[in-house]
């Protein structure tokens, strides 16, 4: 239990008739990331809000290192960190402002705001209120705030979710710096691509449930097929030829391929994360 | 009970109180405009009736009335009925009598002289009587016979008699209760708004429990409040008998407004639906300090309004300098009204944060 900073047993949470989280159960190590995959509706944010102690849970319990959250939520939430999907930051106050306001109510002592806004790539934007920043500048400046008590445990529901490019590369380069200072982190996110750069291990959840639990490159070679893709020419019009890479018939096939036919391109490919969760869980993540 | 996160939060807000133009804009102005009305009002009342006066032989009677000018009335002779009905027209004098010629004789000789009374259209009631009395007095004064009664007035509270309370100074409780409820809405606007963007929930998965939320909250209403409603009636005068009974009172109506402002927050979900709830908790709180510019008992039910506790104080105190007999009563009853309001405001309210 010690090297767990999050354990969640049974956990259950339900709104009227409807189970939003169905008796689940996982562990989070301590430095490890694990990202939370699921639809809208599957019961991400209501788990995330066990966790922090948004919400008591119904049944179940939820235990943050080591304390259990629904009976020592002080104690909790004095180390973790927690960034909202939606932006919810004072927009009538400076960046500056807006951190040093949580470092005061963290207790941080000798809090450097600067510093971390240097860190999220808003140095010199301090002084300026947050309400004349751009999305991406609010998420950067939502993912600092979720820094200031440097916390044990971050919990970051959709960082980087509608942002661009740069700004969502330089959120996970973030989260990365957060992993390898020690912490653990929570990730919900829809984004399968993010979930498989970031995560150590990801839990598909649908309908309140946990349909699978495991790294991806785990899951990738339980439930995915390794193809060599190629492209041929054939009495001049491109064709595309698919060879699986697992099979008994492969080196004859990859044989034939280069010695009788006109290979244009040829590349081999894995199965995202995309796919193993519409294996298992039938359904797509956007549905 | 931490008060590091409580002090946080209480700084935040009158930073951002002060930064949201239209409630520092509605406090500026109120302080300011409230000791303007107040200053610019007449600071005493004028008791003396003014009566105009034409007789063509001026009966010796008149004189002697006119020598009893200090107790209220003062006959004004005019050379003409027409003078006479202009002056009543204009409102120079509240009525115009116009003597007969012959009156002197007539009352002589026992017989009933005419005389014409002349009253403005808006005149009121009870003036009528006034006159009817100094006219009866006249006729007795006019022939030797002064009436025959003996009476002594007995005034039971304060005498009012050449002091009475200027409108200005009864205005007081009113001024009290607006620059209170202005920042109701001021408290109320900031915690919708911690509810509609979400900033509450940012701030309640840091150590920050909802009771030391509520208690920060509490502490930036009754604080902004009650430091402006001790201003103002310091500035009006409000704060010169019994200073420590007004603090109280004045302490007991910004914590009512603050459990107010806990309620319309947790009715409103933007500032345009607390102005829409407030409106109508701004009139109800108002209507004892209305009841108070018109002289005369107030209705039981008025009672019912938890403000009229603190406008009947601040009233009382300010403009009669009774002490704490008369008023301790009041000032329990506010505080019951108090541990009510706010109870329910913060129930109502933290629903709203779960």
């Amino acid at each position: 239990m010690a090297d767990y900073s999050i354990v969640a047993e049974n956990l259950t949470y339900w709104y009227g008739d409807l189970v939003a989280v169905d008796h689940i159960g996982f562990q989070v190590g301590e430095g490890e990331i694990l990202g939370f995959l699921g639809p809208n509706g599957a019961g991400k944010t209501t788990t995330f809000k066990m966790l922090t102690g948004q919400i008591k849970p119904k049944g179940g319990t939820a235990t943050v290192l080591g304390w259990n959250v629904a009976t020592h939520c002080e104690k909790v939430q004095g180390e973790i960190g927690v960034c909202f999907e939606a932006t919810n930051l004072y927009e009538q106050m400076s960046a500056r402002e807006n951190l040093r306001l949580f470092a005061r109510l963290f207790g941080v002592k000798r809090f450097d705001a600067d510093a971390l806004l240097e860190r999220v790539g808003l140095g010199g934007r301090g002084k300026e209120k947050v309400e004349q920043y751009s999305k991406g500048m609010k998420q950067r400046l939502m993912v600092a705030r979720s820094l200031v008590n440097r916390p044990r445990v971050l919990f970051l529901d959709e960082p980087t979710s509608g942002l661009d490019p740069v700004s969502a590369e330089a959120i996970r380069a973030i989260i990365l710096e957060e992993r390898n200072r020690g912490a653990t982190v929570f990730l919900t996110t829809h984004d399968m691509m993010e979930a498989d750069k970031l995560s150590d291990r990801v839990a598909f959840i649908i309908q309140g449930k946990i349909a699978a639990l495991d790294m991806p490159h785990n899951l990738k070679q339980a439930y995915g097929k390794r193809m060599l893709k190629a492209e041929i020419t054939a009495d001049g019009r491109l064709e595309n030829i698919e060879i699986p890479l697992d099979t008994k018939e492969t080196p004859n096939a990859v044989r034939d391929l280069f010695s009788q036919k006109n290979v244009v391109t040829v590349h081999s490919e894995e199965a995202t994360l995309e796919d193993i969760f519409i294996k298992i869980t039938g359904r797509g993540l956007k549905e | 009970m931490n008060w590091r996160p409580i002090g946080a939060l209480v700084s935040k807000d009158f930073t951002l109180f002060f930064r949201n133009r239209f409630f520092a804009v509605i406090t500026v102005l109120s302080l300011v405009m409230f000791p303007v009305i107040y200053f610019v009002m007449p600071s005493s009342v004028d008791e003396t009736l003014e009566i105009g006066l034409y007789a063509p032989v001026l009966p010796p009677a008149i004189q002697q009335i006119q020598e009893a000018e200090d107790e209220g009335l003062r006959l004004d002779v005019v050379e003409s009925e027409e003078a006479l009905k202009k002056g009543v027209t204009e409102g120079r004098y509240v009525a115009g009598l116009a003597l007969p010629a012959d009156m002197t004789e007539k009352l002589v000789l026992g017989e009933a002289p005419e005389i014409e009374v002349y009253f403005a259209s808006h005149t009121p009631e009870d003036f009528r009587d006034i006159i009817d009395i100094v006219i009866t007095e006249m006729a007795y004064l006019q022939i030797g016979q002064p009436l025959d009664i003996d009476w002594q007035p007995e005034i039971l509270g304060p005498d009012m008699a050449g002091s009475q309370i200027p409108q200005r100074d009864r205005l007081r409780p009113l001024f009290a209760v607006f620059i209170l409820m202005t920042e109701t809405f001021g408290l109320a606007g900031l915690l919708s708004e911690e509810v509609e963007r979400r900033t509450a929930w940012a701030l309640l998965v840091t150590p920050m429990t909802v009771k030391e939320l509520f208690t920060a909250k509490g502490i930036v209403g009754v604080v902004l409040a009650f430091s402006q409603a001790l201003l103002i009636l310091a500035v009006v005068g409000g704060m010169g008998e019994q200073p420590l009974i007004m603090v109280i009172a004045l302490l007991l109506g910004a914590v009512l407004v603050t459990g107010v402002a806990f309620l319309i927050a947790s009715l409103g979900k933007d500032f345009l639906s607390v102005t829409a709830w407030g409106m109508p908790a701004l009139i109800i709180l108002s209507i004892p300090a209305f009841a108070i510019l018109t002289p005369g008992e107030v209705s039981s039910w008025i009672k019912a309004i938890p403000s009229y506790y603190l406008t009947d104080t601040v009233y009382r105190v300010s403009n009669l300098g009774i002490g704490w007999s008369e008023v301790w009563h009041n000032l329990l009853i506010l505080a019951g009204c108090n541990l009510v309001i706010v109870a329910a405001g913060i129930l109502t309210l933290r629903r709203k944060f779960q």
